[in-house]
């Protein structure tokens, strides 16, 4: 592709314009006349069976309209995929604080809370599981459903990559590292919290209005849970406030909630969350522990992998199942070796619960692998950039999984880049050179990775779009994917300006929609890019098509004859004819102005068993650099730089690739620094932004960003995807930082100030308190 | 009770409870709903406002206390025409707004930077944004818009004032 008009070039973010003025309307800026206000009763105790649950006084508190429960729901409310494990609301127990038991719908918000509190509900508690560690045991209190082939009820899933035997290749080898790595829950903590209203409608049916990621995943479990046809359920995405993976499993919850509150009290009704009680309800990136044992020679060349690690669902098993699946595949790193494997195990504890978080597994094991890959280049005494570009995978290489890249690896540019950008092989030298007895001693660390695109052998791995020209002459385009803040929509509307020729600011493109826009899978695994932009790729050009048949008419010449000059198309005659007229010519012609689009991502296959296959297409390459000055006297770390280049195939959106860049790394730096959701028995520690700490500006440094684009071919223009993996290497990149600075590593996620002076944790005063008194007042 | 004051340029007379936040007078009373909430703690800065000029967390504000006094919200900064203003072009210009929900916010705190200092540099913008929030943008494209539009009212004769 070449001379491309809007695609790749600096352009404006179609939802900017409300967001700058105060104007777009989050859920809870939304209300309808006689709209109710919804609450939750949520669980105070980690793990119990609900003995008693009696909601009648509730209904006589003034002004609460309406009370659900399981009861209310068909089969108890139970929904979740891959595994049916959750309840719109607690059914028969309850296995984490947080979790919501009841819901109530009052004429105001402090109403319905009165409600709440006015429920009978008396709870026998029942032993719990905390430490990941005894999930298994033979007497560990049962967590998860009751299963049928004599595995543990607590036991989620086993992930293997297996690649030949490196228990046998490692002692063989002159170098073997060995060691554990530990990483802690992350909270989201996206600005606004979950929300969701329910409208009634006059048929019997519901109208959802959900901050959510993927509205066809709760249009299908509210049709499940409410006993209704697809045809009565109409889940609508406004303007979502950000999810990073967050918005699923526990706002579904919202909307059954709402869902059914509405149709019983036939008014609108409408939930949204405090922080707090957003913080003690939400599923988390969940905490990982790893043994890594890596085998090299002393020429620098790798050889074995041996990686075994445990993962803790939490209380549900939401998405574990797939981010322990994408975990086992990146957990080696993005290099070659001659015998590698990989074995994850995922468990259910009463700790919260654990889901989809911005990276989805590959940030754990990315901040494992890339620490020992430096702890391997610090044993064989090379420098960990060069020990990673000889090792790193290239074109024509064969991965561990048994793939061959045959195109788009950008990793050597990446880390080629970096190197120069942060003039690493200087600080390197000068840093090396610190005095012992200097108090603030600095460091770089450097940090690669991939990332698989979209879903992989996780599922089937289409979308579709529409594409109309209305009266008007305005375009509108609908995808099945949502735009939470991402800025897909403007990856949208660039992609089809570009195919069609026409200025950006024709095309409108409509928030998701389950009545108007079809179901393209969800929103997920940075894979709105390649298969929505592929799909309204393919929806333009077949509208394109009868544009042209039109244009070609009213030139009277072959189709071929007819090319274009910005939105003017010209024949043979040289005389240009404006699209407004060659669109209307169309209409005369009696050809349709709309099209569709279906892309379907190329096939992939993964044998659970074996361990090997092609688990992704393509895949996204990356590497960053952190400069880091360590004050050994208060442990305070301070990131002074970051160095990012990454390979994302083509950029579309620039000011949206950087922004997803400088995003992503923001929630590394926190992931590396000081963000913890510690839980003590079960009660979430810090509960609002007191003292759930994520970067502020003072916190970020300026960042260096940069792109490589080993095109994609089968990606729209070449592009691949951006946005989990931008946050991916940070955390690991300031982890070998802190090393080159201090010669201390540290091994357990985040690397906060104890951890740095004393290497070790200081005792933590748990507050099931603070978490009793947030689910009753705020 | 009745509670009088400036609301973005305009005088306003409303009976509200004693005890509510101004964010929650804003919100529930006016249905501005440009101003955020994302923590109700003093935290996040997302249901910032201009008080008498200065940056103040709504939240953190009992509506009584604001008798008589200057409060201005998103919906009272554009420029004339009621388009945006040029700290909020620039916002849309260098891709600073992503999901949006910390925007509001950080606008009214870049206008309460730019109203003390004219040409704040880079490490001045950090500072005054750092009780503001943002988990989507990493803050290298707001503090570049902020920087651009100090730089654009430094150079120009009349400035567009933000409060037109
Ligand atoms: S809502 Fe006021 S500072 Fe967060
Ligand atoms: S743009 Fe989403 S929180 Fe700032």
């Amino acid at each position: 592709m070449t001379n491309l008009k809007f695609v790749g070039h600096p352009a404006q973010r179609v939802d900017a314009l409300d967001k700058v003025m105060g104007k777009t309307k989050y859920v809870g800026d939304m209300s309808l006349p006689g709209m109710l206000y919804a609450r939750t009763l949520r669980s105070e105790l980690p793990h119990a069976r609900i003995v008693k649950l009696d909601t009648s006084p509730a209904l006589k508190v003034p002004g609460v309209v309406a009370v659900v429960t399981s009861a209310d729901f068909v089969n108890h409310s139970n929904f979740g995929f891959p595994i049916s494990d959750m309840y719109m609301l607690a059914y028969e127990k309850v296995r984490y604080v947080g979790e919501g038991i009841a819901s109530v719908a009052a004429e105001t918000p402090e109403a319905a809370l009165e409600g709440v509190n006015a429920i009978i509900c008396e709870m026998e508690p029942l032993p719990a599981v905390f430490d990941m560690a005894h999930a298994l045991d033979p007497d560990a209190p049962q967590i998860g459903p009751d299963r049928s082939d004599g595995k543990h009820p607590n036991y989620i899933g086993h992930y293997p990559v297996y690649k030949g035997n490196p228990q046998e290749k490692l002692p063989q080898c002159d170098v073997v590292v060995d060691q554990n790595y530990e990483t802690v829950m992350q909270e989201h903590a996206y600005l606004e919290t979950e929300g969701g209203l329910a409208i009634p409608t006059p048929e019997g049916g519901v109208v959802v209005y959900l901050s959510c990621q993927s509205p066809f995943i709760p249009r299908n479990d509210l049709c499940k849970v409410l006993g209704l046809p697809a045809d009565r359920v109409r889940v609508i995405v406004p303007p979502v406030g950000g999810s990073f993976g967050g918005k699923d499993d526990l706002n579904y919850q919202t909307a059954g909630q709402v869902a059914a509150l509405a149709l019983k009290a036939k008014r609108p009704v409408r939930m949204t969350f405090s922080r707090e009680e957003s913080i003690i309800a939400s599923y988390k990136r969940g905490s990982m522990r790893m043994n890594i044992k890596l085998g090299a020679d002393q020429d620098g060349t790798l050889r074995a992998c041996e990686f075994r690690s445990l993962y803790d669902s939490g209380a549900y098993s939401s998405q574990s199942p797939f981010t322990s699946w994408r975990a086992s595949i990146h957990a080696m790193g993005a290099y070659r070796y001659e015998d590698c494997t990989v074995d994850i195990d995922t468990v259910y504890t009463n700790t919260g619960y654990a889901g989809a978080y911005r990276g989805f597994g590959n940030t754990e094991v990315c901040s494992g692998i890339e620490q020992a890959i430096d702890e391997m280049a610090d044993a064989l005494k090379m420098d960990p950039l060069e020990f990673r570009l000889k090792n790193c995978l290239k074109v024509g290489d064969v991965t561990p999984h048994g793939q061959l890249l045959s195109e788009s690896v950008g990793l050597s540019d990446c880390l080629l880049a970096v190197r120069k950008m942060s003039d690493w092989d200087r600080k390197r030298k000068e840093f090396a050179n610190q005095s012992p007895s200097s108090e603030k001693r600095r460091g770089v660390g450097v940090s690669a990775l991939f990332h698989g695109t979209s879903l992989g052998a996780e599922g089937l791995d289409e979308a579709t779009a529409t594409i109309e020209i209305h009266a008007d002459n305005q375009v509108t385009l609908t995808s099945g994917l949502t735009d939470y803040g991402t800025g897909a929509r403007t990856v949208y509307t660039l992609i089809a300006a570009e195919i069609l020729g026409i200025q950006p600011e024709r095309i409108k493109v409509h928030n998701p929609d389950t009545n108007t826009a079809k179901d393209s899978g969800p929103t997920v695994a940075s894979r709105t890019t390649i298969l929505a932009g592929n799909s309204v790729r393919v929806a333009a050009q077949n509208l394109l098509q009868n544009l042209d048949w039109a244009a070609a008419d009213l030139l009277k010449c072959d189709v071929y004859q007819v090319h274009r000059v910005s939105e003017d198309y010209i024949g043979p005659s040289k005389e240009p004819v404006s699209w407004d007229i060659v669109v209307k010519h169309a209409r005369e012609m009696g050809l349709v102005l709309s099209a569709f689009g279906r892309w379907s991502a190329p096939q992939i296959h993964w044998d659970e068993e074996k361990g090997t296959g092609t688990p992704y297409f393509a895949y996204h390459f990356g590497a960053q650099v952190a400069e880091v000055e360590v004050d050994l006297k208060t442990g305070h770390t301070d990131v002074i730089n970051i160095w990012a280049v990454h390979d994302i195939g083509k950029v579309i959106f620039p000011q949206g690739a950087y922004g997803q860049l400088y995003g992503g790394i923001s929630h590394g730096l926190g992931y590396g620094l000081y963000e913890d959701l510690d839980y003590q028995n079960g009660y979430a520690q810090s509960i609002n932004f007191d003292t759930y700490l994520i970067p502020t500006a003072m916190d970020m440094p300026e960042i260096q960003g940069g792109f490589v684009e080993a095109s994609f071919s089968a990606g729209p223009f070449g592009a691949k995807n951006i946005a989990e993996p931008a946050m991916v290497p940070t955390a690991p990149a300031i982890l070998n930082a802190i090393a080159n600075a201090t010669g201390r590593r540290i091994r357990k996620l985040p690397a906060n100030l104890e951890r740095v002076m004393l290497g070790k944790e200081l005792t933590k005063k748990g507050s099931p308190f603070s978490c009793k008194v947030a689910l009753k007042i705020t | 009770m009745l509670i009088n004051f400036i609301l973005n340029h305009n005088p306003v007379s409303v009976d509200a409870p004693a005890d509510i936040t101004l964010l929650a007078l804003l919100r529930d009373h006016f249905k501005l709903t440009g101003t955020k909430e994302a923590c109700e703690v003093g935290e996040c800065g997302a249901c910032s406002v201009l008080l008498d000029g200065e940056l103040a967390n709504s939240c953190l504000v009992a509506a009584p206390s604001v008798m008589g006094r200057d409060v201005v919200t998103i919906e009272g900064i554009h420029a004339e025409d009621g388009g945006p203003n040029d700290l909020q072009r620039n916002f849309i210009e260098k891709g600073a707004v992503q999901c949006g929900f910390c925007i509001p916010g950080m606008v009214i705190a870049g206008e309460a930077l730019l109203a003390i200092k004219s040409e704040p540099s880079r490490l001045e913008i950090r500072e005054a944004l750092a009780g503001n929030l943002c988990r989507c943008t990493g803050y290298m494209q707001i503090v570049d818009a902020i920087e651009t539009t100090a730089k654009g009212r430094a150079e120009k004769p009349h400035p567009e004032k933000r409060e037109n």
